[in-house]
């Protein structure tokens, strides 16, 4: 193979990649649903069975001492609308979408998660101070798209158990 | 003596011969494992709560949009009494029907016979009804005219909302709060856009919208899926729940932005 047939052929590989790369937003939610495979979750039925139902969804004490969070984005509000984690301990984020593609961001950290429908998106968060944290969509999402935010609040560890008792670690009401 | 009766005891009661003994021994373990484990997810997990039956699959759309309005018309003779016989409801707490998007109230019946949505009226007469009646009623309520009321049965458009509360509540059904995460009404409620199975709220009675609030924020309605409603009913304060009932009561939701 001469040097310029390897040219053309490089060349031509370099196009076909930059195409795909140019439509990301077009092909992220089918390449990224083809990426996490096993994660697939019904979207218009979530609240009906699986593990994103109603009483399942917020912080859930694990025994190594972790909390899983689960949450759903669905327009225009991210569900629990207030989280409560304790502070130190490794928060494995668990968040799918009920209808469009969403990104959850907590400001004031370099933390975002885009949440897809049908899919799972997993990640680890640490918050090592007790504090409080806005939370944002960050993609654009609809008419109430700048609306939706919610809140993620951090508790000293100790304080975490007792505040933890009503309605899996939400704090809506208070 | 004994050694030797005991001895032949066993040998001749099939009950006491190893195999069986190993055999009752693990059918009792695999038992009592069952049990525990059945025990333990019992104990463990509660029932999963479900909001409602419904999920908006493009099978339960076609369902719910399927029904014969003529059927529907002579089935709904029986809704008139409190619904009026156009759609308009006479009593406050009532809603009005006419035009009501078929999927929303699709929904709200199939809550009501599933006792997903409690209603001491509603329950009952719901419960008469089959899905194909369901369906039928449905499609005919969606027929009726938002506009016209030859009766005058209505009690809508009702009175102007206070002063102060107008606004606060045409910038609530505008723009929402984003401070605290309160989404704009007319992002679901039209008429900036719709979800499935979410009601137009334009010609809606005061006094219903207002009850449905505070039953969205005391958690005693809770059939809406992914509990958007009871997350912003409850983030509303109760002047704000106040001023959104009058603004839709009076027909501003009709002409947004006519309030200012």
């Amino acid at each position: 193979m001469n040097w310029r047939k390897l040219r053309t052929l490089l060349l031509t590989v370099l196009i076909l990649c930059l195409i795909p790369a140019t439509r990301y937003y077009q092909i992220d939610v089918p390449l990224l649903r083809l990426l996490r495979g096993s994660h697939h979750v019904d979207p218009l039925s979530l609240h009906l069975t699986g593990e994103f139902v109603e009483n399942n969804l917020g912080t859930e004490q694990n025994p190594d001492g972790s909390v899983t969070v689960r949450m759903i984005a669905q327009q225009y509000l991210f569900i629990p609308h207030c989280i409560l984690v304790p502070a130190g301990a490794p928060v494995h984020l668990r968040i799918t979408s009920a209808d469009a593609v969403h990104s959850l961001t907590f400001n004031g950290t370099d933390y975002a998660v885009k949440v897809l429908p049908g899919t799972i998106s997993e990640t680890q968060l640490d918050f090592l101070t007790p504090g409080e944290y806005k939370t944002a969509c960050r993609e654009f999402c609809g008419a109430g798209h700048y609306a939706m935010r919610s809140e993620l609040k951090v508790v000293p560890r100790e304080q975490f158990p007792a505040l933890h008792q009503e309605e899996r670690g939400s704090c809506v009401a208070q | 003596m004994l050694r030797n009766k005991l001895f032949q005891r066993t040998e001749k009661s099939s009950w006491l011969r190893p195999t069986t003994l190993a055999l009752t021994f693990l059918v009792g373990v695999a038992l009592a494992g069952v049990a525990a484990t059945s025990l333990l997810e019992a104990g463990d997990s509660p029932p999963d709560r479900v909001p409602s039956n419904v999920a908006w699959t493009p099978e339960t759309i076609a369902a719910a949009s399927a029904g014969d309005a003529f059927r529907g018309m002579l089935l709904a003779r029986r809704c008139d009494h409190c619904h009026g016989a156009e759609g308009f409801s006479s009593v406050g707490y009532t809603p009005n029907l006419a035009g009501m998007d078929k999927l929303a109230l699709w929904k709200q019946l199939e809550d009501f016979r599933a006792r997903k949505r409690l209603s001491r009226t509603m329950g009952p007469i719901a419960e008469s009804l089959s899905s194909r009646d369901v369906a039928d009623v449905v499609a005919y309520y969606a027929k009726l005219p938002v506009f016209q009321d030859s009766q005058d049965n209505r009690i809508f458009p009702q009175n102007p909302p206070e002063a102060n509360h107008a606004g606060v509540a045409s910038h609530l059904v505008s723009f929402g709060d984003g401070e605290r995460g309160i989404p704009p009404c007319q992002a679901c409620h039209g008429p900036v856009a719709y979800r499935p199975g979410v009601p137009s709220l334009a010609t809606q009675n005061a006094d219903y919208v207002l009850n449905q609030l505070e039953s969205f924020a005391n958690r005693s309605r809770t059939n809406d899926i992914n509990e958007p409603m009871r997350t912003i009913a409850a983030l509303l304060s109760e002047d704000e729940r106040h001023a959104l009932a009058e603004y839709y009561g009076s027909g501003l939701g009709l002409q947004p932005g006519s309030a200012k």
